[in-house]
Order: structure tokens, then C-alpha cells, then sequence
């Protein structure tokens, strides 16, 4: 009924509805086909007249119909707001100004109607900016539709959020945001939306994200929806690359996620892209594994081991199509770069570098140009260069390269892989490049060609033909800081500055010489002339007219740099003085306030009666003092502005040891200054230009300052002793005296243990069973240790328990405890998991020094005698303490049951009095020790006290040894047969926990 | 910056059909990256790379017949699965459009194919119906639409969902709902 009456509707030519709809098609189908600009530009105009019209014409009839409160024409006003706020879209996405009509789309958003709505959101986010006036009247329109119980109310407001939220936005509303996240009600398709709205609240302010939330957050990464994990883990990327500490959690996760899908295929076929699983996932969370150091624990590395080996062996299928193959090398090149990071993987590693060297020949663009990139990454971590070096040649053929992206990963990679056994080649090579070179990377490679040159120079005669040749070729190229470098380098090795004066000569001999090197010849000729003035062709009149023949084609800066020279030659070289007089004379008249006042002051030096002064002020330079290149500085100012923490960086080991410096290198001496400051004017104290040269150059060295400092947040860590669930201790204290048992139960989930010692080892396995009457999900195991007793135990994790535990199942955990040493305090454990909402708990494992003890047998002599023989303090501990609690008592029994629970060995018959306990025992620790410990133990059943005393052979062994026993034997036993006791609120809670909504 | 920081549709003739920013630049800042880019882009030949370096950031760009999809990325992400979000993006509305038009029986879907690759652009991939025959087809020219899919596969310049059906579905449901209040408003109107 609906349709047929829509149709005769619409048929009708007259209609209003049709005829705009006609209008919308017709006028995008006119400017389609509108030629040119000018066209176009009328047929819009002719548009925006009519819609200011009819707006106008509605907003009167709106207001109209206010008035009367008569709402009969809401509906169709709405209509056509949306057909025209389209027109306007459109109009703007082509690149007009529309300075209208911005309030009208605004208000759409709050209409009722979804398709108005929706127009209206995406009017909001194409014309409004974050920081536009406007937003701040739908911030309620926003939170409303966030709390509205169609989610595609949400998804709308959340997508508003995601595309404009400013900081204000994300402070009014990113409490909801988060609720949308994990509230176990929230569809799949709505909490990807709120994860990544979330990121771009961080994104704008990073404290909108609080650190409670971390555990929460880590654990959605197991949600069984892909499409939530990997918005989940876009998530976490951001955050964990912030505060890594709070959010190492996610490093298991994302190992163990990883390898699900890619050895266990758990995934849904419609995320299957081109045969390879989620490609998306897994690129992002093994460059998630990429952001932490890598794991310690042989089980997590076995994880992702596995994983990658997996990558390797699918990308060796070949593709059918251009997708599949860029899906799989997508993933192998992150993997290339996650086993590079990691650097253990030597089977791995081997096998990418051959892969490497096949795919830098690639006939695919694409992946030569990868190829290149992972090389680069390579050549910044790996040990040695080798597998590197012998693809130089075609290396270096990377630089004719049609195509100028992949030049420039070839000059990368040429720049990480060189070292003094290469330098030369490859930086003959550059040079020969670098005439061809396009513009846009020529300053680049001159900087790169200077770094190279200083760093590996063997041969200081090679590093000042290169230098000054490189100058030559790239004139124009050279940054300030390339030329200052020179002039340090000279000034500070004797032994280049007979070559380099010599040289530099030669060049401003020339009739064409580039300006950046007349500069050079200024300084180091007057610097260093006189050592060759005796040489052929050097004599001081020679270097003279070489100077002033350049005097005239050069800028201010220069000549200023040339008249410091000339002053200089009045004090080497006298015989010349009156040319120089001459010149100075000439200058002292022109118009440029600086070359005037230089060559006045100059003048008046020269012309005073005696030298004295001239000799001091042209005195030779001092060495400059060592501080970081400015070279480098430059060079990674290029690359220091991204917010997505680099793993590594261009350039070779060194480079990204975090040395900055360059490396000593014997054969030049790098007493240099960062900035180059005054180097051009260093002898003309006083002349007003030398300042702001300095100040110029003193900001090459912000970079050092990173573009992010990371936060500081201190973050509780919830699997410390700090956090213990309520009730802990029940079964802790059981097990303590026990191999297996249950260490925790509640409602929802019962924790066994089970355990066997053998010499200092432990084998712990837990049991996780599911109590709950649905799956839990996320399950989540972490143990922790305080800090103070690390070393002292150690352990290894075997396995990790399953991520979903379905209703009454169960899932274990297998840990290996070493006991390298006597440790006081136990481990605890962290579990959490996902039954809608997150619950946690912290137990402390029932891990204590006394598992590792054997019971042992001795008779009464040789317990004696090594009574004796150990002695007192401080290999002896003794406590008096008597019962604590009322109807509880000691008896003959429950001290037997306790001290053998302890592992002692009670040796009946030893001591003279019956009710004595003796016992011995052997306790097993690291490296093989053994330590003998002896007890005994005087009860006094009458007054209810106990004297309890414990010698070992080994002095750190009775008082803890002690402090256990003592808090076991003081609760003594109940004297009462045991009543039945109501339930606690706590145990009723646990029962209902799943049940009540919290 | 953003993994993610601009996806520009970029017709041959150098005229921009879509751009969607996901990092808050001022229209000045918008514009001269749309023109620096695009005269990187439309300069390269074929059979080069899809990665093109500019400024700090990495431009990850492939064509499809006319129209080059053009996005703009972190020097550091991964340049391949960029590429691939590209191309998700065509096929997402290659099916979504392609499907429309076998409702509406009138072209055939390799025809709406080409027309989405480029013949006509994005900006009016859905063909035009020549008999209204259901309410579907009431949205011609809904350059809006691909805002909207693309809402559903990026936010904040990440891959939100890389099944094609569940974007799909929710698509559906928009253009359901969005199908009821046109229903609803004819008959009001009538």
C-alpha cells in the first residue's frame, strides 16, 4: 500500500517531494557534466540563490507553525531540510565555501527521524571543525543519542564523536563512550565504535583514559567478535605505547590471540581476506608486540615462535591475486620486522635475510621498495652487516630506480649499511648519484654524504676531497651546517690543514666556484694560509687576488667572511698589507651597515701604531669543544615528528643505541661545537651580525627534546600482595599444609591447586573451573612476586590457561617454581576474566620456603650433635607464644599433624621428655645447596604455650622458617565440634553474583 | 598524528569527489594538502609503487579506471594494509550498490561495477532507476552513502570491521529504517 501510494506520489510531476528530489539529481547530473569551472561556478550559484530562498521561505513557515503549535507540516520541513542540507553537502565537497545553512544541519540531529539524523551527523562532521561554536549546542543531542536504546542512535552519536570530538567533547562524554565500550549489553558493532571513539578521545586528551580502566580495556582484546578485538587493539596500541607498564598485559594477549588464529584457524570465514585470516589483526598486534621489550617467558616466546613461523611458511604459497598478495605480504613484513625487534630468533632470522635479498630484485615495485625498508630496519639492530653487504650492488642499482620512493629507501639503506669498510664505495657512489639526483632529495643526501664522510674517514686526504667535491657538485644543497661541520673538522685536526688550505684554494682559483665554498676558502685561508705560502702558486699574493677575485659576485654574509680573512692576512702576511688597506678602505664606504662597520673597525686595527691588538684578535683559533653534530641533528629533525613511537630509526646499530654522537673515530678528531656558531665571524668579535647567527642555528638542536615525553601515571599493580581478594586466606592457609586442594571458590569460579616438589623445583598446576552458569571469557592469568624477593624464586610458565572457559568446564595452568635462594614472601596471582561484567581476584599461591624441605631421619646422637654444632644465634630462632583465639587449644595431635605438615621429619624417641617434638629436615634450594635444619618444639599443655626453636645450617633459613610456623601453630584446634554457620553476605553475593546486574 | 590521517577521492582530472580528514586540520591546511598531493599522485606513471613519501607522512594511493583513492598515513604504519583497507572500501560499496541495482532489475551488475570504478565517480553510484518501482529506489544519487560505509569501515582512522557482511548489515539497517520513514511520510502525506 505504502509503495503503490509513494509511487502515484511521486509520479506527479507537481509534487513537491519529487520535484525536489528531480532538483537534487538534476543538479549534481549538471555539474557532472559541467566542464568548466566557470560553469559549474553558475550552476551552483543559481542553486545556493534558490535554497537561501526556500530556506528562508520554510524557516517563516517553522516559525509559523510554532506559533500555532501546529506540528502538521514538521515532517515535510524535515524532509526538505535534509534535501537541501544534501545539496549543500554536495556543494561543499566540491570544493565551494558554504557559509550557510550550518545551523539547519545542525539541528537535524536532534530530529526524531533516523534518516534526518543521520544527514544531519554527517552535515555536523563535514562543515564543522572540533573547536566550531556550534558543537557545544549538540553535546546534549550527542549524549542523549548515546544513551538511546537503538544502537543506531549510538552508532550515529558515537561516529559524531569519533570524526569531530575536541577535548571538551571527550570530557563531557567519554564516560558514556566507555560504558558503551563494556557493558556486556553493548552489540558487537556498537563497543568497536565506542573503542575507537575512545582512541580519538586520546588521541585529543589522554587523560579522559583512566588508568583503572586498563585491565578492563586488555581483556576485550579476547572478545570473540574480530571486529571488536581489532578496534580493540587499535586501542590499545595507542595507549600501551604510552604507559607500557600499565598495559604489558596486552603482550600475552595479543601473542596468544595471534596464534589462535593463525595455527588454531579460530576465526569466523567471513574474515578471510583473499585466504589470509584477518590480515588486519594480525599486522596490528605484532607491531603491538613490537612496542615491548621482548617477553622473558619461554612459553609466550614458544607462542609467538610458532606464530611466525606460520607467516613465513604461508607467504611461500603463491598468490592468485593482487589482494592475496598484499594481504600476505603485509603480515610477512610486519613479521619480518617483529623478528627483527625481537633479535633471539636466529632460525627465523636467518631465513628472512635470504627473503630479504630475493625480494629487494623484486620485479614488483611494491616490494622492492618494502624489501628496501626491511633491510633498513635490519641494518639498525643486527649485529653484523654481512647478510646486508653482499646485496650492495644492487643496492646501489636502487638508486637508478625509475620510481623515486624507492630511491629513497635505497639512499636509506645505502646510509645504514655503511661502515669503514664501505664508506668509500658508497659514498663514491652517492656522490656520482647525486649530480642525477631529484630536488626534492638532494639536501638529504648531501647531509647523509657529509655524516658518512666525517664517520668512517680513514684517510683525511679522502675526507677533504669528498667534502669540498660535494660542495662543488651540490652547491645549492648544502645546508649550514654541512660547511661549519667542515670548517670544524679542519681547525681541529692539524694534520688536514696544510691538504685542505692547499685544496680549497685550488677551488676558489677557478673561475667558477660555488659561493658556499668561498666561504671555506675565506676562513681557512685566513685561518691557515700562511702554512702554504711558501708552496707553489699559494704565495700570499696569489691567495689574495683568489679571494678579492670573488669578492664581487657574492653575497653580504660572504664578503663579510672574506674582508675577516683579509684582516687576518694583515697580520701573517705584512708584505701585502697595503692591497689589503686598500680594500678595507673601498668597503668602508658602502652601504651595507655591516660590511661598513667591519671594514672601519678592520681599518683602525690595521692602522694603529703598534700590533699588539692585531696579533691578540688574530690569534689562532682554538680547538672547538666536542658536542653533539649538527648534522645528525638535522638529519633526525627529519623524522622526529610522528606521534607513533618508532621502533627504530634510519641510520645503522649506533644510530639507534640512542648515541647520537657519532662513534670515535680514530682517524679524525671531533672536538666540535653543535651549533657551528660563529664560526664565520669567529675573529670579528663585536660586529653585529655574530649573534643572531648563533641564535639561528641554536634551535637545530630541539629535537633532543622528544615530540612526546611519555607519562609518568604511577599505576597499582593489581596482582600484588596490596590487592588480595577477601578470603584468600582460607585456602591458602590449608594448602600450606597440603599438596592439592582448593585454593579459592566462590560463585562463579573454583580455583584448585595441585603441587610436587622435587629438590628446589615446584610443579604447580591450577585448575579454573567454571561455575558460572554461562562461559566466561578473557580469562586472564598474571603472577607477580614483590619486588624485594626477585631471584629468590623464579618460575617459568608452561601454558596458559584457555581464554573461554565454557559453563562447567575447566582450564589448567602449569607453572615451574625454582627456589634460587630462601624467600620469605609467596607469589600471588592475578585472574581475571569476563562473566559480563570483569571480575578479578588475587590469591597468593601457597608457594612457601618449608615445600622445598624433605623430612629426614636421624638418631638421637647425630641429632645432638648437630644440635650442637650449628649453636645459637644467629643460626637459631626461638619464639614463646601461646594460643590465640578463644575454644582453641594445642594438643598432641593437631602439633604432630602440623609440624609434619611442615615437612620436618619428627624424630620420635630423640628427646628425653615424651612430649617434646624433635625434627629434622633438609631444605633444597638453587645451585644445588642443601641446607640441614633442625626443630624443637616444648609444648606446655597446661598453660597453653609453646617454645619453639629452629636451627639451620644456614642463617637465613630459622627466622623465616619460624614466622610461618609460628602463625600456623598459634590458631591451634578448635575444641568445639564444628556448627553450622548462616551464610555470609559475601558467600550469598557470590552465589547471586552472576545473577544480580551490579 | 593518526595511523590514519586523510582518505581523498581524487578523480583524474584532479577533482575531488571525497575527502575525509581524520585529524583536525584548518580549510587552509585541507587545502594544500589536497593540492601538494594530488600533483604528486596524478605526476606518477604506472607500474611505480603505491607509497609516495611527503613531508613527514607516507601517501598510500592506488587507481581504480578514473578515480584515485588517495590516503594519507603515519611514516611508520604498514603501507600494504592500507592498501587493502582502500581496496575493502570498493568492494564494501561495490556490493552495497551492486546489490541495490539487482533489486531494481534494470542494469546489469558488471555495468554498476564500472560505473562505481570510476565512469561516473562515487558521488552517484547508484544507477538511476527509470521505473520507481520500489522504495528503495526513492535515494538516487546518494553521494551520502559512501560517507556512511565508510563511517562503518574507519573511525578515527582505524579498521573498524573487516567482514563484509557485518558492514552490510548494518547498512541495511540503516537503509531500512531509513525505507519505513519514507513509507510513513508518503502516507502521511497522502
Amino acid at each position: 500500500m505504502a509503495t503503490s501510494a509513494a509511487t502515484s506520489f511521486l509520479s506527479r510531476g507537481s509534487s513537491g517531494n519529487n520535484s525536489n528530489m528531480r532538483g537534487l539529481v538534476q543538479f549534481i547530473a549538471d555539474l557532472r557534466n559541467a566542464r568548466a569551472r566557470e560553469l559549474e561556478e553558475k550552476r551552483i550559484n543559481k542553486e545556493l540563490a534558490n535554497i537561501r530562498y526556500t530556506r528562508k521561505a520554510h524557516f517563516l513557515m517553522g516559525l509559523q507553525g510554532c506559533l500555532l503549535t501546529v506540528i502538521a507540516d514538521g515532517s515535510l520541513s524535515g524532509y526538505h531540510k535534509k534535501k537541501y542540507v544534501c545539496k549543500l553537502l554536495y556543494i561543499y565537497i566540491l570544493g565551494w565555501n558554504v557559509d550557510f545553512g550550518h545551523l539547519e544541519a545542525v539541528n537535524l540531529i536532534s530530529a526524531n527521524k533516523y534518516s534526518e539524523k543521520q544527514i544531519g551527523y554527517l552535515a555536523m562532521t563535514l562543515f564543522l571543525h572540533e573547536s566550531h561554536e556550534l558543537l557545544h549546542l549538540v553535546v546534549n543531542s550527542i549524549r542523549k543519542d548515546l544513551t538511546d536504546h537503538n544502537e543506531l542512535f549510538n552508532c550515529l552519536a558515537l561516529h559524531a564523536i569519533a570524526n569531530v570530538g575536541s577535548r571538551e567533547m571527550g570530557e563531557a562524554l567519554s564516560g558514556e563512550v566507555h560504558r558503551l565500550l563494556i557493558s556486556p549489553t553493548s552489540k558487537p558493532f556498537v563497543k568497536k565504535k565506542a573503542a575507537l571513539t575512545l582512541l580519538r578521545l586520546y588521541r585529543k586528551h589522554p587523560d579522559i583514559v583512566q588508568p583503572q580502566w586498563a585491565e578492563r580495556i586488555i581483556a576485550l582484546m579476547d572478545d570473540v567478535d574480530m571486529g571488536v578485538a581489532l578496534s580493540v587493539t587499535s586501542l590499545v596500541m595507542a595507549l600501551a605505547q604510552d604507559n607500557p607498564e600499565q598495559y604489558k598485559g596486552s603482550y600475552v594477549k595479543a601473542a596468544s590471540r595471534m596464534k589462535r588464529i593463525l595455527v588454531d584457524g579460530e576465526f569466523a570465514p567471513d574474515y578471510l581476506y583473499y585466504k589470509v585470516p584477518c590480515p588486519w589483526i594480525q599486522v596490528k598486534m605484532l607491531r603491538l608486540l613490537q612496542y615491548f621489550p621482548p617477553s622473558e617467558d619461554t612459553h609466550v616466546r614458544d607462542l609467538i615462535r610458532e606464530s611466525l613461523q606460520k607467516i613465513l611458511n604461508l607467504a611461500l604459497e603463491m598468490p592468485k591475486n593482487v589482494q592475496q598478495n598484499n594481504a600476505q605480504n603485509a603480515v610477512l613484513f610486519e613479521a619480518i620486522n617483529l623478528i627483527i625487534h625481537l633479535d633471539t630468533e636466529q632460525a627465523l632470522m636467518s631465513q628472512i635475510s635470504t627473503r630479504l635479498g630475493k625480494f629487494i630484485q623484486s620485479r614488483e615495485t611494491n616490494v622492492r621498495y618494502l624489501g628496501l625498508e626491511a633491510m633498513t630496519h635490519l641494518a639498525a639492530r643486527a649485529e653484523t652487516l654481512d647478510p646486508i653487504k653482499q646485496h650492495q650492488s644492487i643496492i646501489i642499482g636502487s638508486l637508478k630506480d625509475r620510481d623515486i620512493s624507492v630511491r629513497r629507501k635505497g639512499l636509506d639503506l645505502l646510509y645504514s649499511m655503511c661502515d669503514s669498510t664501505n664508506a668509500q664505495p658508497i659514498v663514491g657512489e652517492l656522490l656520482h648519484y647525486l649530480q642525477n639526483a631529484d630536488f626534492a632529495i638532494r639536501e638529504e643526501m648531501v647531509l647523509k654524504i657529509a655524516i658518512l664522510t666525517e664517520k668512517y674517514a680513514t684517510d683525511i686526504q679522502w675526507y677533504v676531497d669528498i667534502s669540498l667535491r660535494l660542495i662543488a657538485m651540490a652547491g645549492d644543497h648544502v645546508s649550514d651546517e654541512v660547511w661549519h661541520r667542515v670548517i670544524q673538522i679542519v681547525t681541529n685536526n692539524e694534520q688536514l690543514q696544510v691538504y685542505a688550505a692547499q685544496n680549497i684554494l685550488q677551488y676558489v682559483k677557478a673561475d667558477h666556484c660555488h659561493e658556499t665554498l668561498v666561504k671555506i676558502g675565506g676562513y681557512l685561508l685566513g685561518e691557515f694560509g700562511h702554512l702554504i705560502a711558501e708552496d707553489k702558486g699559494c704565495s700570499p699574493i696569489e691567495q689574495f687576488l683568489a679571494l678579492q677575485g670573488k669578492l664581487q659576485g657574492c653575497s653580504s654574509s660572504t664578503r663579510a667572511i672574506i674582508l675577516s680573512s683579509f684582516i687576518k692576512f694583515v697580520n701573517l702576511f705584512p708584505e701585502i698589507k697595503p692591497r689589503l688597506m686598500y680594500v678595507f678602505q673601498a668597503y668602508s664606504h658602502t652601504l651595507d651597515s655591516e660590511l661598513q662597520q667591519r671594514a672601519c673597525e678592520y681599518l683602525a686595527l690595521a692602522s694603529l701604531p703598534t700590533d699588539d691588538l692585531l696579533r691578540t684578535v688574530c690569534d689562532e683559533m682554538p680547538p672547538f669543544p666536542e658536542r653533539q653534530s649538527a648534522l645528525l641533528s638535522r638529519l633526525h629533525q627529519k623524522h622526529a615528528n610522528t606521534s607513533d613511537k618508532r621502533t627504530w630509526i634510519v641510520g645503522g646499530k649506533d644510530a639507534n643505541a640512542n648515541e647520537k654522537d657519532m662513534v670515535k673515530n680514530p682517524g679524525l678528531n671531533r672536538t666540535l661545537s653543535t651549533n657551528g656558531n660563529g664560526v664565520p665571524n669567529g675573529a670579528t668579535n663585536g660586529t653585529n651580525g655574530h649573534a643572531k647567527v648563533a641564535n639561528d642555528l641554536a634551535g637545530l638542536d630541539m629535537m633532543d627534546a622528544g615530540p612526546s615525553e611519555p607519562k609518568t601515571l604511577k599505576q597499582p599493580n593489581l596482582a600484588s600482595t596490596a590487592h588480595l581478594s577477601p578470603g584468600w586466606e582460607i585456602g591458602y592457609n590449608k594448602l600450606l599444609l597440603k599438596g592439592e586442594g582448593i585454593l579459592y571458590e566462590d560463585g562463579q569460579i573454583q580455583v584448585g591447586v595441585r603441587s610436587e616438589y622435587r629438590g628446589q623445583m615446584a610443579c604447580v598446576i591450577l585448575y579454573f573451573s567454571n561455575k558460572a552458569p554461562v562461559a566466561v571469557s578473557s580469562f586472564t592469568t598474571t603472577l607477580d612476586l614483590d619486588a624485594s624477593e626477585k631471584g629468590n624464586l623464579t618460575w617459568e610458565v608452561k601454558g596458559l590457561p584457555e581464554s573461554t572457559i565454557s559453563q562447567g568446564s575447566q582450564s589448567q595452568q602449569m607453572i615451574m617454581f625454582t627456589a634460587q635462594n630462601v624467600f620469605d614472601k609467596s607469589p600471588t596471582i592475578r585472574i581475571s576474566y569476563l562473566a559480563g561484567a570483569l571480575q578479578a581476584l588475587t590469591l597468593k599461591l601457597p608457594v612457601t620456603i618449608h615445600k622445598f624441605m624433605d623430612a629426614a631421619e636421624l638418631t638421637a646422637e647425630d641429632f645432638f650433635k648437630r644440635w650442637n654444632q650449628i649453636g645459637g644465634a644467629p643460626r637459631e630462632e626461638q619464639r614463646v607464644f601461646g594460643i590465640k583465639g578463644s575454644n582453641r587449644e594445642f594438643n598432641d595431635s593437631f602439633i604432630r599433624k602440623t609440624v609434619q605438615g611442615f615437612r620436618w621429619g619428627v624424630l620420635d624417641g630423640v628427646d628425653k621428655n615424651q612430649k617434646n617434638f624433635v625434627g629434622a629436615s633438609v631444605l633444597h634450594i638453587g645451585g644445588g645447596r642443601k641446607f640441614g635444619c633442625l626443630l624443637r618444639l616444648e609444648p606446655n599443655y597446661a598453660k597453653q604455650m609453646i617454645r619453639l626453636t629452629i636451627r639451620a645450617t644456614d642463617e637465613s633459613v630459622p627466622a623465616t622458617m619460624i614466622n610461618l610456623m609460628e602463625q600456623r601453630l598459634a590458631v591451634g584446634q578448635s575444641t568445639q565440634p564444628e556448627v553450622f554457620q548462616p551464610p555470609t553476605m559475601r558467600e550469598m553475593s557470590n552465589v547471586f553474583g552472576n545473577v544480580l546486574v551490579t | 598524528m593518526p595511523i590514519k590521517s586523510y582518505l581523498i577521492l581524487l578523480s583524474r582530472q584532479g577533482k575531488v569527489r571525497l575527502a575525509k580528514w581524520f585529524t583536525t586540520l584548518s580549510p587552509k591546511e585541507k587545502a594544500k594538502i589536497i593540492k601538494d598531493v594530488s600533483q604528486l599522485v596524478l605526476a606518477r606513471r604506472t607500474r611505480m609503487c603505491n607509497f609516495l613519501e611527503y613531508k613527514d607522512s607516507k601517501i598510500v594511493y592506488r587507481r581504480y579506471a578514473s578515480l584515485f583513492f588517495i590516503a594519507g598515513c603515519n611514516s611508520t604504519d604498514n603501507e600494504l594494509i592500507t592498501l587493502e583497507i582502500v581496496h575493502r572500501y570498493v568492494e564494501q560499496m561495490d556490493k552495497y550498490y551492486g546489490n541495490v541495482c539487482e533489486v531494481s532489475h534494470h542494469m546489469p551488475a558488471a555495468c554498476t561495477r564500472m560505473l562505481i570504478l570510476g565512469q561516473l565517480d562515487i558521488v552517484c553510484c547508484r544507477p538511476q532507476p527509470f521505473l520507481i518501482s520500489s522504495s528503495k529506489s526513492i535515494q538516487i544519487f546518494n553521494f551520502q552513502k559512501a560517507y556512511f560505509i565508510l563511517d562503518e569501515l574507519l573511525l578515527a582512522g582505524e579498521m573498524q570491521e573487516s567482514s563484509k557482511k557485518n558492514v552490510l548489515r548494518v547498512i541495511s539497517a540503516q537503509d531500512s529504517i531509513e525505507d519505513t520513514e519514507v513509507d510513513e511520510e508518503v502516507t502521511r502525506i497522502m
